[in-house]
């Protein structure tokens, strides 16, 4: 049965909630569903599921655009409800028709609501007895070839898409394997598409479902091709672990001795390296950014070209009476062209695919039903909304004033620690010079300690920054464990009272198990207190899997009951980029996290703030 | 292929009327001319003079302060006396330009004052600069019970608030409003204020250390080299009680009267 049902104002204020279903809500659902999914423009997804201690809700809600309200309904997720989004929707026509703004109360609604209920319910169960011979039709279906056995696993999964039923999943689910059994490897791979392809709910249960019946199942069912994939997988783990037994010996020879060319530190050695200090200038985090304040006139043309291109020949006229006179209320149709091409446009920015249809589906779903004000054309009431939901994504959520946070630390007596993660090659021992750079500015005493200790190179390099700047780093050499090495680092650091420590890791690829195992380990042994992930502004849609990958690792690997995710996000390679500025958008928008600096350039003054203005107006020129 | 004889009916009137006006000023004499348009412009002098030395005295009183202090509680118990069904999170600012509930009651002409809640979540801070050019007093209101653990991120927002370029130039006065003082576990108010004023001379430091430039601060605050006080600040600021749920909001309402004469 449906929790709760609530009717509030855009500004806040409760309008109306169900009285009968008084049970008090566990946790605060509705809190949550707001800053987590209404402000993080991820309103257009079709529910948002909240997990208190005691309760797992599903929340559904429903915008009135025109009049400013929102309509939610919490239910327990074990149940499938399926009448709730027909029941918000006429809950919101018969509201919106006693709605007065002056007006506070609204006692008079409940029978209603009762009514409405009702409706709802029958109208479920009618669907729900139509729906039976569907089911079966499906599994004849399922007999055929190719085509045919698709369209029952999609139409299956269509049908549980509402919920998270475990018991029906894997009842769907085995039928279609069984019936998959005399057909190609191509249908498994398919089928996997399919699955993932669901909605926001469940995704993790149905991903791990999948995982489940790749290896165990499909083993048992398949020949030789269908292994070739889980092969690769174990393969790809054989060689990891054989790096850490001994190398093998081909012939009699002697053993080579270990190739292992780390030099024994020498504070005084062979210096041609020249001391930087100061010499640099400015960090350019300091420096204000001016922005150069563009006419809107040019905007205006380019809109008014495309305008004239899309209209017909007498299409001129009614446009202007259209834009004078206003229309009556948007709706989809009208939204979508303007729509699609404000998406058009992102995705030439380098915004992510699937971040670029997310956030116009919140934009259309926070502007359908308003009335257009006159004198303005669909295109720019889009483009504006679109403005304000940049600005609302890029703004941080939480405070990114790192001196402060340096300085409260420092209160305390115990070390900053700082903790750079990665993909390969994306500039984190560049940066992390930078960033020591910059902080040495603001009379910070810094630390470098270097945990890459797999990549050839990489202790010298942190080495020559080390000397160039006259700060202190902690190694061990290659081959060590960079949990112990950061513990270590971290130790030293307070004995000889280093107010910040970076630490540097080797890069990973997000889908490597054993790699993303270690790191999750070296978090949780130090638990630092910014973990800074590292991504380059070249990269496209692969941002958002690389983030989500590295927070579902962590959380997932890590032993504790309270995982670290990643605190914020270092941009780099920016100078390369020209205008294409979206992997930004894509990065703050998959993990919610902001962009704490970012890096412009090869050379230690290479690093400022994200101006999240003149990000947006890029994005939307 | 109406809209095109439309058109070209319209240009021939245009093209009459434009034909008439050339001929009438052709038929008066410069003198009557010269006179016309110099009463035009004088008239339009008058108006922009007028203009510019009428300055209007503001009326907006803006609400703000972190999620989940209280303002549209708050904000509810000024217009309506009653905070009816409870609020969630504000996703838009609440306006109103209205008598206070309290003065409802009482005879004579008032003036409305025109009160602005701008919600709090940090992801919209930045509606907050698009009201305080206009404002005429600030209430910062503080949640009292949960005041500790968010006291870090209050202090920081009070000191952009106490920072801004506006609220430095037309030295806005600030109210510190410790909210949800009904609870027993409410701090006084004496201890916020101090706590806030050791967060923000801490913050003085760290900000002054990042920014010759940094965007949002315009101006260090207090006397350099002292610890900071409330009282060092050019604008004045006061600090008061006041329980939004049971609708004790004197302060408030003393505040807000004393800004806006009626």
């Amino acid at each position: 049965m449906l929790e709760q049902l609530l009717i509030f104002t855009r500004g806040g204020l409760i309008l109306w909630t169900c009285r009968e279903l008084g049970n008090a809500l566990r946790g605060s659902p509705i809190e949550t569903l707001i800053r987590s999914c209404l402000l993080e423009e991820r309103s257009g997804s079709a529910s948002y599921s909240y997990d208190a201690p005691g309760a797992a809700y599903t929340l559904k809600w429903s915008f009135h655009n025109e009049l400013g309200l929102v309509f939610v309904a919490v239910y327990q997720r074990i149940l499938h409800l399926l009448y709730v989004d027909d029941l918000l929707e006429m809950v919101k026509d018969e509201f919106s028709k006693i709605y007065e703004p002056t007006r506070m109360v609204y006692n008079d609604f409940d029978d209603t609501f009762q009514q409405l209920k009702k409706e709802a319910e029958d109208l479920a169960e009618k669907m729900k007895k139509s729906k039976q011979p569907v089911k079966a039709i499906n599994a004849n279906l399922g007999k055929k070839q190719g085509l045919g056995q698709k369209g029952g696993v999609d139409g299956g999964n269509q049908k549980k898409s509402g919920d998270d039923g475990n018991g029906d999943k894997d009842g769907n689910k085995t039928k279609s394997y069984v019936y998959e059994n005399g057909h190609t490897n191509g249908e498994h791979v398919s089928n996997g598409e399919v699955t993932v392809a669901s909605g926001v709910n469940g995704k993790e249960n149905r991903s791990s479902n999948t995982g489940a019946f790749d290896k165990d199942k499909l083993q048992k069912m398949r020949g030789g091709k269908g292994g070739k994939k889980t092969n690769t997988a174990a393969v790809s783990k054989a060689p990891k672990e054989e790096l850490k037994k001994k190398p093998r010996v081909w012939n009699d020879s002697p053993p080579v001795s270990k190739l292992d060319f780390t030099d024994p530190v020498s504070e005084n050695g062979t210096d041609n390296v020249p001391v930087v200090a100061m010499e640099h200038g400015e960090s350019m985090m300091d420096r204000e950014e001016i922005i150069s304040s563009d006419s809107d006139s040019d905007e205006e043309e380019e809109l008014g070209k495309n305008a004239k291109i899309e209209t017909k020949k007498k299409g001129w006229f009614s446009t202007m009476f259209n834009s004078i006179a206003g229309k009556a209320s948007l709706d989809k149709t009208d939204l979508e062209p303007a729509l699609k091409a404000l998406k058009d446009r992102l995705m030439t920015k380098n915004v992510a695919e699937e971040i670029a249809e997310k956030l116009c589906e919140s934009v259309a779903a926070s502007l359908e039903g308003k009335k257009l004000a006159s004198f303005t054309r669909i295109s720019s009431t889009v483009q504006a909304a679109m403005e304000e939901a940049l600005v609302r994504i890029l703004t941080p959520r939480r405070s990114i004033d790192i001196m402060r946070d340096v300085h409260a630390a420092k209160d305390q007596g115990k070390p900053y620690v700082v903790v750079f993660v990665g993909v390969n090659g994306v500039g984190k021992s560049t940066n992390l010079a930078k960033v020591a750079y910059w902080l040495l500015q603001h009379k910070v005493s810094v630390m470098m300690a270097a945990c890459d200790t797999f990549r050839s190179g990489a202790v010298e390099q942190l080495r020559t920054h080390a000397r160039r700047l006259q700060i202190p780093i902690f190694e061990k050499g290659y081959e060590k464990d960079p949990a112990i090495v950061a513990k270590e680092a971290v130790q030293e650091a307070t004995r000889n009272g280093s107010d910040v420590v970076l630490v540097d890791t080797a890069g990973r690829m997000q889908d490597n198990e054993p790699l993303m195992r270690a790191l999750s380990k070296l978090i949780y042994v130090n638990s630092p207190d910014l973990i800074l992930f590292v991504g380059e502004a070249l990269v496209g849609n692969d941002a958002v899997d690389q983030l989500s990958k590295f927070n579902q690792k962590l959380a997932d690997l890590s032993p504790s009951p309270n995982p670290r995710l990643i605190d914020g996000i270092l941009l780099t390679k920016f100078d390369t980029i020209d205008d294409k500025v979206g992997a930004a958008l894509s990065m703050v928008y998959i993990s919610g996290s902001p962009v704490m600096f970012v890096g412009c350039g090869q050379s230690y003054t290479d690093l400022k703030k994200l101006n999240v203005k003149s990000i947006v107006k890029t994005l939307l020129k | 292929m109406d809209f095109e004889k439309i058109e070209t009916e319209v240009k021939i009137h245009v093209q009459k009327w434009v034909g008439e006006a050339q001929l009438l000023i052709q038929r008066t004499s410069p003198a009557q001319l010269y006179v016309a348009v110099a009463v035009v412009v004088f008239t339009m002098l008058l108006l922009i003079l007028i203009k510019l030395f009428k300055r209007k005295t503001s009326n907006t009183i803006v609400l703000t302060g972190l999620s989940g202090s209280g303002k549209t509680i708050l904000f509810y118990q000024l217009r309506d006396g009653s905070s009816h069904l409870g609020t969630v999170t504000s996703m838009e600012p609440n306006e109103g330009t209205f008598v206070l509930h309290s003065e409802t009651t009482k005879k004579g002409k008032i003036k409305p004052v025109h009160i602005v809640d701008v919600p709090g979540h940090s992801r919209l801070r930045a509606k907050l600069d698009e009201f305080l050019p206009q404002a005429a007093g600030v209430v910062f209101v503080v949640d009292a019970v949960e005041f500790l653990p968010n006291c870090r991120a209050a202090s920081e927002y009070l000191y952009e608030v106490l920072t801004a370029a506006s609220v430095v130039k037309r030295k806005i006065p600030l109210l510190i409003l410790c909210n949800k003082v009904d609870k027993v576990t409410a701090h006084t108010k004496d201890f916020i204020r101090k706590q806030l004023e050791k967060e923000i001379d801490k913050l003085r430091t760290s900000r002054t250390a990042v920014s010759e430039a940094d965007v949002t601060d315009e101006y260090t605050l207090g006397t350099p080299g002292e610890a900071f006080a409330f009282s060092q600040c050019h604008n004045k600021v006061v600090i008061g009680e006041a329980s939004g749920l049971t609708g004790e909001i004197s302060q408030l309402e003393d505040f807000i009267r004393n800004l806006v004469k009626p």
